[in-house]
């Protein structure tokens, strides 16, 4: 036996050693996520006024805000999510209710799972190729088609994983009344799958209303107030970025103002969306 | 008696069996819609960057010279600085995540389950951009001064640990970049470390310690092995995250081309190389070699994931 | 002569009376796959009279239950030859809608399966996909089921609460309640008290002997002492053949066939 010197000792040392490594290693995870909340609150709130909200981006040296990145980012998430909820919705319903076992269904299934990790700035590239050069134009349109593409994957995946949990008898007890098949799924399925599906959206949102990479040639940026999607848009995430790294003190100020309200934004929602996923069913 | 096929009125079967016919063919289109995406992606970075790759041919690859001046464009300097980071934060990641998922399966006090759960996974929704800025403005002056100032000073001249330690003390450059990624792939790897061992049987580890073996025993010669496919995936997956990473290490790394030549110096990775540039590219060769730069980070990536998924997905078979 | 000498035969089933027969099954195979579940089952299911299906597990009886109203041709895999008569009818036939075929054939399953809408919605569900009726009609067409289903006086309170509140027991009861609703012909009951405590199973079965007067009922059990009071007629499967089939007094008391009594003799014994 490897321990038969002086099994004891050596394995209450090693016993001890490891313990102790994984409190620490839990430690640092918690300190450094302390640092990160820290530091954004604490360099955040001093640029947080009513201006953040209600000016638009400045010239260096001039007041101003964030208002038309504010806007320009909830305007692209929220027609980027419309596309998604859509496209996952029923590309995940496929995936659970109608191809299983089939073959292309799990072409599907394994592609999807790549799209889902893949590295979002190469999605940016992607939409650049097909939308913004050849209709040689930046627009907050092909921004949302970005993110979309990104929330798309990720609604498939929770969708179908939800779905899958339904119990076979309740398809069969609506089936066994006579209703259709697609009746079936929408009135009874998805009703009874509502829950997991909203989990999977909102973090869904939550992951793309912090995206940065694919915006930064595709929605591009925008200084000024704007409605019109067509045109470069503002957004929170290149905003930072480009004032981040700027020299200017205020501008800086924004940025971390900026990323305050970007963490916030995607923090609650992630919050949101794991409590109502542990919420117990109704039963 | 009606009979059956007139039940109800034929129009309305009819009726009823086409919409099922039309919901079903809404959602096979929905998830082609999804094949075609990712098939379009790979065809236009393919279509995108083949002036780079006819231009440069071989030596796109073989050089590190990245000079838009004389349009000079090779791809090594950004894929060594994209394999380096990702490798080195996932040797960083990798024992602390094993250490946290260890942490919340088998030793946390019921009571902390689920706040320190919740940290992790908050660790995890912090976005990319919030990383690269508290990396750059935090991060690297605190880092400079405690750590990398220290280690240049006390490097012997002439050895190999001063060469590999040499750089502007800033704060930025490979190292830093890499350990950002990995706190921000960590909690990954832990949350699907612990998803795998929470599928170890109740009974596999209560028999384990009912012969008196300790937790680390525990661990190492039954946790370990029962999950050792699945996380070699969460592994991979992990590793799939660092390399597509991008604005975190764009903040961080200090932008400069050629191969990194120090833990310390300022280098770039793929995806660094493409958000800094793309948007101001100037002519085709740059704006099609930042494409191909992303051709060869989608096959890099590929290859990890796929290796990832079919990992876990046998580990969840087995 | 002794009679005792001469062996008791394989099968023993007993032809009811055509004009009696709500559902007539001719000839059924059954595939799951390349793997055959049922062998050559001819059997009628009497009208206005239960019909129980008893035999160990796996014997095909909860098989030949779904081929009754088609709900196995969701699965691609499986498939039935032969024919199923419903008053005189095939229902097998590729041409016939199978919507409105399980509107005429309701099934009840062996776990409760409330869908996550109210109490009313729930029964109102197979109703609303195949009548246009007033609100009051639907009203009064959801009472009379759940007071049918012996649950009115239970959750005349609480329509408007999600079915999924309900105890297990109210839970099964709803859902007689609701595949009465369509107002079918023949109800198919697949174990319907497995899952429910002895008490809920009683008020089932009062429920299920009072809906006898209007349908046709086929019900799949594992519990003896149900098929022997709630049927008339008994059909004991084995190894997915039907072995015998007779009234219920002479299936229970005097068995035939050596499989069923052994099985029989076994499970009282």
């Amino acid at each position: 036996m490897i321990h038969a010197g002086s099994p004891r000792l050596s394995r209450r040392i090693g016993e001890a050693a490891f313990l102790a490594f994984c409190w620490a290693a839990t430690g640092l995870a918690i300190v450094a996520l302390a640092a990160i909340l820290w530091s954004l609150v604490s360099q955040g709130v001093a640029g947080l006024d009513a201006n953040v909200f209600t000016k638009s981006t400045p010239a260096p040296g001039s007041e101003g805000g964030l208002a038309n990145a504010i806007v320009g980012s909830l305007m692209m998430c929220v027609v980027a999510m419309v596309g998604a909820v859509i496209v996952g919705v029923l590309a995940g319903t496929w995936l659970s209710e109608y191809a299983r076992d089939s073959r292309y269904g799990k072409v599907v299934r394994f592609l999807n799972d790549v799209l889902l990790s893949a590295p979002s700035i190469l999605v940016g590239l992607f939409v650049y190729e097909i939308f913004v050069a050849p209709l040689k134009g930046f627009s907050g349109l092909a921004g949302s088609v970005a993110l979309g593409l990104i929330a798309a994957p990720v609604i498939t995946r929770t969708t179908e994983d939800v779905l899958r949990l339904q119990p076979v008898s309740l398809r069969e007890a609506s089936v066994a009344l006579g209703a259709p098949v697609w009746r079936t799924i929408l009135a009874v399925i998805w009703k009874s799958a509502q829950g997991g599906m909203l989990t999977g959206a909102l973090l869904a949102f939550a992951r793309i209303s912090g995206e940065t990479a694919p915006l930064l040639f595709t929605a591009l940026n925008n200084q000024f107030f704007s409605l019109d999607l067509t045109k470069p848009t503002a957004n929170l995430p290149v905003v930072i970025f480009n004032y981040a790294l700027s020299a200017y003190d205020d501008w800086r100020r924004l940025a971390w103002a900026g990323a305050l309200l970007i963490a916030a934004t995607v923090l609650t929602v992630t919050v949101a969306a794991r409590m109502l996923a542990r919420e117990p069913r109704r039963s | 008696m009606t009979t059956v096929a007139e039940a109800g009125g034929a129009p309305r079967a009819a009726r009823g069996a086409a919409l099922d016919r039309l919901f079903e063919a809404l959602c096979f289109g929905a998830a082609t819609l999804l094949l075609t995406a990712l098939g379009g992606l790979v065809v236009s970075l393919a279509i995108g960057g083949w002036p780079a790759f006819e231009r440069f041919g071989l030596s796109f690859f073989t050089s590190a010279t990245w000079d838009p001046v004389q349009e000079i464009y090779g791809a090594a300097g950004a894929v060594t600085g994209t394999l380096v980071t990702a490798t080195l934060a996932l040797l960083f990641a990798l024992p602390l995540a094993f250490g946290i998922a260890i942490f919340l399966v088998e030793l946390c006090p019921p009571m902390l389950r689920r706040p320190i759960g919740t940290a992790v996974e908050l660790l995890a929704g912090i976005p990319s951009i919030v990383y690269g800025m508290w990396g750059l403005f935090v991060f690297a002056p605190w880092f400079a001064k405690h750590v990398q100032m220290p280690i240049m000073m006390s490097a012997k001249p002439g050895t190999l640990w001063e060469t590999i330690t040499t750089g502007v003390p800033n704060g930025a450059g490979i190292l830093s970049a890499s350990i950002i990624l990995a706190i921000m792939i960590l909690p990954f790897i832990a949350a699907t470390m612990r998803e795998l061992l929470l599928t170890i049987p109740a009974q596999v580890r209560e028999s384990a310690y009912g012969l008196g073996s300790t937790t680390f025993e525990v661990i190492r010669n039954v946790s370990i092995p029962y999950v050792r496919t699945g996380a070699i995936g969460a592994v991979m997956l992990g590793l799939g995250r660092a390399l597509g990473e991008t604005m975190a290490v764009t903040f961080i790394i200090g932008n400069a081309h050629g191969f990194p030549t120090s833990i310390f110096a300022s280098g770039s990775t793929i995806a660094s190389t493409i958000a800094n540039e793309f948007a101001e590219a100037t002519g085709e060769a740059h704006t099609s070699s930042l494409i191909a730069l992303g051709l060869v980070l989608f096959l890099i990536t590929f290859a990890v994931l796929a290796l990832a998924r079919l990992l876990i997905g046998r580990q969840a078979h087995a | 002569m002794n009679v005792q000498l001469e062996s008791p035969p394989e099968t023993a089933i007993l032809e009811l009376p055509s004009e009696t027969v709500k559902l007539a099954v001719k000839n059924l195979n059954f595939f799951y796959g390349q793997k055959q579940a049922l062998f050559d089952v001819n059997v009628g299911f009497a009208a206005n009279a239960v019909t129980a299906l008893i035999g160990p597990s796996g014997c095909g009886k909860s098989t030949l239950l779904r081929t009754l109203n088609r709900i196995y041709s969701l699965y691609p895999g499986q498939k039935a030859t032969g024919q199923v008569l419903l008053d005189g009818e095939d229902v097998l036939g590729s041409r016939v809608d199978v919507a409105s075929l399980r509107a005429r054939v309701g099934m009840v399953f062996q776990k409760p399966t409330p869908f996550p809408m109210s109490i009313f919605d729930n029964v109102a569900y197979g109703v609303r996909l195949y009548e246009k009726l007033s609100k009051a009609d639907l009203a009064a067409r959801v009472e009379d089921s759940l007071r049918r289903a012996a649950l009115w006086d239970e959750v005349k309170d609480k329509l408007r609460e999600s079915g999924l509140s309900l105890s297990g027991g109210q839970q099964q009861r709803l859902c007689v309640a609701r595949g009465i609703a369509v107002r079918p012909e023949v109800l198919l009951l697949d174990e319907p008290a497995s899952a429910l405590d002895p008490i809920s199973t009683a008020r089932l079965e009062e429920t299920i002997a009072e809906l006898k007067r209007d349908y046709t009922i086929v019900i799949v059990t594992h519990n003896m002492g149900q098929a022997a009071r709630l049927s008339d007629h008994t059909g004991f499967m084995y190894l997915g053949k039907l072995v015998e089939f007779g009234e219920t007094e002479q299936v229970f008391t005097n068995p035939v066939t050596t499989r069923a009594r052994d099985y029989i003799t076994g499970r009282f014994g």
